[in-house]
């Protein structure tokens, strides 16, 4: 019982983090086409401001809290304007090629210097990691895992926040519009321009929070990035672009499958099972379990 | 011009291990290593217009399986051939894995394909990695002794398979398969309504694609004596080909040549010769970057428009 508990709760609260990280990939892709490489690693640096805010020189869990969140969407409006802005309205195609080698690029860099200057200034193993004040919670006769429990709810209400965000805010309902159709957005007035650039500021700062719930749940290290694109990717395929309950279910599908694997046959296969469904999605249905049809 | 470049490369290149040191001479035959997976890519990413992120895994496979093959010691009947005949049964044997490998990734296009290539690496990497008993895991494997390349037949291998990859580039633009080739990169609904059989076009391309990176890894991990799943098969051997394709121009035959000079040239320049206060991974990546942004078709296409553009204010189409 409590081991099923525990299995249950860990899958779904790893499923709710990899939900909001594929989230807003998915939602980059849908409405600009840019395929950002270097995802993952905006997940490793929000760990890596959390843990330097909360641990290393700690100002206060609101205000690291608070730095992260504005210094994601500041990062998003730089990375909108710097990287994706000038591939607007270009063909998919050349879209795809331009940005995979522009984010390849920025994520090398960024993610050498982050390794370099953390384990020479902070650490010399660099490791993002952080601690939840209450590990456990009794109830009755089971324990639940007080760290999982918190990031399933933190996550759920980022999620939640998103949701309400896409369906019900004149922006996010555009942002969905382009989504669907490119050209019928524009044509009914849209700003491709401004849409883009919220996908960014938001995407971002999605993707920077889960960074930090992901680092509350296992430790990051600044080399991490890539795996998590690959996951993030994977969720995206299992779901459908630009999707949000795709990625949820996917989500959760993914990590109760990582976790399942993880305890029956160790963990050095999660990542194998994961990659597996990813094949098997693609070779059943290559426009995603909740996708569309226009793959 | 490619007919240019490539008899000024050949010429070069021929003459080097007489004189140079070790060192320059393992770094040119790494050029080309990675020169031949560029060139490889580019027949499926540039000619058909499929990105494929996944280049280094026909090349680790087939480094994996020739040196397992060499280190069971089924071959040691044939003598001296046991070297040529295991690095075939490799190559055959990651043609295969390639063959079944195009059922999945076909279904794919676009981001999606990309994407689903990428994970067809990691997805290697991480079998492999799982079965330490068979392949060494993260450890890795040695090569006997007896089996080791030594570098200067290593890098006239390398020199010669380069060429044979770009002479199979030329070809295909020359064959019906290129003709084919080009019809799907047009246009995937016209291709099938002329009659194109789209996935056994695909496939073949692939199989085309995967064969001389497949020998090159052969070579690879005979040559080094020593691979583990990094070196055989890590980002820098799936990325960096499809980055020198993109970067000297994807879709003519001549890129992958002058991105390969262009990207390793800064490799070696920053590794060997500056002194940086911090690693030249970075400055390499911020390379990456700015050439990303400011010549997005690659520095051939960049070159050619900046010529043109001296007749008309607008290039035009480039694959012209």
């Amino acid at each position: 019982m409590q081991t099923v508990l525990d299995l249950a709760l860990g899958g779904i609260s790893l499923g709710a983090i990899y939900a909001l990280m594929a989230f807003a990939l998915s939602m980059a892709l849908a409405t600009t086409h840019v395929l950002n490489v270097a995802h993952g690693l905006i997940l490793v640096l929000g760990a890596a401001a959390a843990t330097y805010l909360i641990q290393v020189r700690p100002v206060g869990i609101l205000a690291a809290l608070a730095v992260v969140i504005i210094g994601a969407a500041l990062f998003g409006l730089a990375f909108e304007s710097v990287f994706v802005r000038q591939f607007l309205g270009k063909s998919p195609e050349e879209i795809l090629i331009g940005t995979i080698l522009v984010t390849f690029g920025f994520g090398l860099s960024v993610e050498t210097l982050l390794g370099y200057y953390w384990a020479r200034w902070v650490h010399p193993t660099p490791s993002f990691t952080l601690s939840f004040p209450w590990p456990h919670l009794r109830l009755g006769w089971v324990t639940f895992s007080g760290t999982r429990l918190a990031i399933l709810v933190l996550a759920i209400l980022a999620i939640g926040a998103f949701h309400l965000f896409l369906t019900r805010a004149p922006l996010g309902k555009a942002i969905r519009a382009v989504a669907q159709n490119y050209e019928g957005a524009i044509i009914l007035g849209l700003n491709p321009r401004l849409i883009s650039l919220t996908v960014y500021i938001v995407g971002i700062t999605a993707t920077a929070i889960s960074g930090v719930l992901l680092a509350l749940a296992i430790p990051l290290d600044p080399y991490t990035g890539t795996r998590l694109t690959l996951v993030s990717l994977t969720v995206v395929v299992i779901g459908g672009v630009g999707s949000l309950p795709g990625a949820l279910l996917g989500g959760v599908l993914l990590g109760i499958a990582e976790v399942l694997t993880a305890y029956t046959f160790g963990a050095i296969w999660s990542p194998v099972v994961s990659l597996l469904v990813f094949f098997g999605v693609l070779v059943i249905r290559p426009e995603g379990l909740f996708g569309r049809g226009s793959g | 011009m490619i007919r240019g470049i490539v008899g000024a490369l050949v010429l070069v290149a021929l003459l080097p291990p007489l004189f140079l040191t070790r060192d320059l001479i393992a770094a040119i035959y790494f050029t080309f290593l990675f020169m031949i997976l560029a060139v490889n890519y580019d027949l499926l990413g540039g000619f058909l217009g499929y990105v494929n992120l996944g280049q280094g895994a026909f090349f680790g496979l087939s480094a994996y399986a020739v040196i397992l093959l060499l280190n069971s010691g089924g071959l040691d009947a044939l003598g001296a051939t046991d070297i040529p005949v295991a690095m075939a049964l490799a190559i055959l044997f990651t043609l295969a894995m390639t063959w079944g490998f195009a059922y999945p990734l076909f279904r794919l296009s676009g981001a999606y394909f990309a994407m689903g290539t990428f994970a067809m690496v990691l997805l290697i990497q991480q079998v492999i990695v799982n079965f330490p008993g068979l392949t060494g895991g993260t450890y890795g494997i040695y090569v006997n002794p007896r089996h080791y390349l030594s570098l200067h037949l290593a890098y006239y291998l390398a020199l010669g398979l380069l060429l044979l990859s770009l002479g199979l580039n030329l070809w295909v633009t020359r064959s019906r398969l290129g003709l084919a080739v080009n019809a799907i990169r047009e246009s995937e609904l016209a291709a099938a309504a002329i009659g194109i059989d789209r996935f056994r076009v695909k496939r073949r391309t692939l199989l085309l694609s995967a064969l001389p990176s497949a020998t090159a890894g052969a070579i690879f991990g005979l040559q080094a004596g020593y691979i583990d799943v990094d070196a055989a098969m890590g980002v820098e051997k799936t990325l960096l080909p499809v980055i020198m394709a993109m970067l000297g121009g994807s879709g003519l035959v001549a890129g992958p040549l002058v991105g390969g000079v262009i990207v390793r040239g800064i490799d070696i320049v920053l590794k060997n010769y500056l002194h940086l206060a911090f690693p030249a991974l970075a400055i390499y990546g911020m390379i990456l970057m700015g050439i990303g942004l400011l010549m997005p078709h690659g520095v051939l296409v960049f070159l050619r428009k900046r010529r043109e553009a001296g007749f008309r204010s607008d290039a035009g189409s480039f694959r012209a």
